[in-house]
């Protein structure tokens, strides 16, 4: 599913994202990618998004070049792939369900596909009842919640989420990597940047571990 | 590692395009992708409008600015268009002065007049003898007496001619047809001051393409200034839709619309403005010309025009709304990243 192939990135600046790293996540697979803030883990996200393009070596998206792929093409590909940011980034004027709806709307889906998949989502993540609110009422978890439907609600092949629970508190945070599970047994490939260890040692997943732009570790967390 | 059933993920990422660029992309029928299409585009226009509602006082002002802004130059084309026509029905008095030979008799000087009269483009001719026309010039100039001490009249006898043509090549052909008859000295053709008014009317043109020019350049930038702010205002909104897959298009098409709206608004503003305000002037100028004798009076908004007015209002609002997000666009694109 996801493929990096001797993967460098430097920025205009001289900071160096990432340094010759090379990995491959498969289809349905759920991996973690940990390291300090700086080691390059949103460098890594940014890569598969096509938010960055890689300086050196090829970053493979089910079989795709997100390094030479072109503007246009970039949506695309996009929407492929599901985000969960770590401030969820809900937009505050819309309702939680127009929040969730907008992967669909960009589709152009009719209102009662979009009514199905949107209920479907936020039932999946425990909010069918609050919909119509907006998400300054909601508490941060269940914000965050919110942010994972909008990331699931169009069904992606790839689930990427950059420090989902960094804002949460411990008993939250297992709740939310819960529903990360829940997708990833639902065949979803999940791929979850995070420095959370305590949390991660008890899902018993991959776990790649990144140090100053480099994979230092790469095995089952735990 | 096995692989589990994954979700059809080609479907919906494949629609809300046009068909013409995601043909090989995906498996969904043309017909289904149109419709997507259609509706995103019907989405985004019913989003654009409760946009405008929202700020009802600030959408008017914006119409009112472009509106008025429009009805300046329109009015004016307006106006000149009716003192055009007006020209025209006075060309139809265009005159052919036929002046005869000093020593013509007078006997020659009646015939040539019947003759002249008998001529299949003369609507008609009036002879002005030698005596009538010293007495009138006497009458005018005011050198009266002194003429009186002139050996002999110096003043020819004189046809006028009043043409049925007005297209200048039918006068000229006339005027070298009058001039080709024996005993005429000169014919000249009286077109002097309907020149003048076309030129004056022309230079009216100019001035009114100036100003519509200069109008329309900065109702690009009101639309665009507008249009602008409310990029400013959804930066975050438009950031998170390129995230999840949204296309340029799809980012520039409420702004679009916002534009094509302000567009109709200031249209059918503009309209009414000049409608009102024509007939309005047109009472005082039916008025005036009634004075002179005349039944002119100003044309109003003909039907073509106003929807002419209307068409180029929306094209405006729709190219301002395009520089503002083209710029803004590539300018956020840099920031997201």
């Amino acid at each position: 599913m996801i493929r990096f192939e001797q993967v460098g990135k430097r920025y205009p600046n001289g900071h160096t994202g990432l340094v010759d790293v090379s990995f491959r996540v498969h289809r349905g697979e759920m991996v973690f990618v940990t390291g300090h803030s700086g080691a390059g883990k949103s460098t890594l996200l940014k890569l598969i998004l096509a938010l960055e393009k890689p300086n050196a070596g090829k970053v493979l998206l089910a079989g795709q070049d997100v390094g030479e792929i072109t503007h246009a093409q970039t949506p695309f590909l996009r929407r492929q792939i599901g985000v969960v940011f770590q401030n969820h980034r809900l937009l505050p004027d819309r309702s939680v369900f127009a929040n969730v709806a907008l992967p669909l709307q960009i589709l152009g889906m009719t209102n009662e596909q979009m009514t199905k998949r949107v209920h479907a989502a936020l039932d999946k993540v425990g909010l069918l009842r609050k919909e119509k609110c907006l998400p300054q009422d909601l508490s941060t978890g269940e914000q965050q919640r919110v942010g994972i439907a909008r990331a699931v609600v169009h069904k992606p092949a790839l689930l990427l989420a950059d420090e989902p629970t960094g804002n949460l508190d411990p008993r939250l945070a297992s709740e939310i990597m819960g529903l990360f599970e829940d997708f990833h047994r639902a065949g979803t490939t999940v791929l979850v940047a995070s420095h959370d260890l305590a949390l991660i040692a008890r899902m018993r997943h991959r776990l790649l571990t990144l140090q100053r732009g480099r994979i230092i570790a790469d095995g089952e967390s735990g | 590692m096995s692989e589990p059933k994954q979700p059809d993920i080609a479907k919906p990422a494949a629609a809300a395009r046009p068909p013409a660029r995601g043909a090989k992309r995906d498996s969904l029928g043309w017909r289904e992708q149109w419709r997507a299409y259609g509706r995103s585009h019907k989405a985004s226009l019913f989003d654009s409008l409760g946009r405008l509602r929202a700020q009802p006082i600030s959408t008017l002002l914006t119409c009112l600015v472009m509106g008025i802004a429009l009805s300046l130059p329109m009015g004016m084309g307006l106006l000149l268009d009716s003192l055009e026509k007006l020209g025209g029905s006075w060309q139809r008095a265009a005159q052919i002065s036929v002046f005869l030979e000093l020593r013509l008799p007078e006997q020659q000087s009646a015939e040539l007049h019947t003759r002249i009269s008998g001529l299949a483009h003369v609507a008609d001719a009036q002879l002005i003898s030698r005596e009538q026309a010293l007495a009138e010039f006497q009458a005018q100039s005011g050198l009266g007496e002194a003429l009186k001490e002139l050996p002999e009249n110096p003043l020819p006898a004189l046809i006028v001619v009043t043409p049925q043509e007005v297209e200048r090549a039918a006068l000229e052909a006339l005027l070298s047809e009058l001039q080709a008859l024996p005993g005429v000295e000169q014919a000249q053709l009286d077109l002097g001051w309907v020149e003048r008014l076309a030129a004056m009317l022309q230079l009216g043109q100019r001035f009114v393409f100036g100003i519509a020019l200069l109008l329309i350049a900065g109702l690009l930038l009101v639309v665009g200034n507008t249009i602008r702010l409310s990029i400013e205002g959804r930066r975050q909104e438009i950031e998170v839709i390129k995230l999840v897959g949204g296309t340029d298009g799809y980012v520039r098409r409420p702004f679009l619309y916002i534009g094509v709206l302000y567009g109709v608004g200031a249209g059918v503003i503009s309209w009414a403005l000049l409608a009102l305000g024509l007939s309005w002037l047109n009472d005082a100028v039916v008025r005036l010309a009634g004075l002179y004798q005349s039944d002119f009076q100003l044309i109003g908004v003909p039907l073509e025009e106003g929807f002419l007015l209307l068409l180029g209002a929306i094209l405006l609002g729709y190219c301002g709304a395009w520089l503002a997000v083209g710029r803004h666009l590539s300018e956020l694109e840099a920031q997201v990243q």
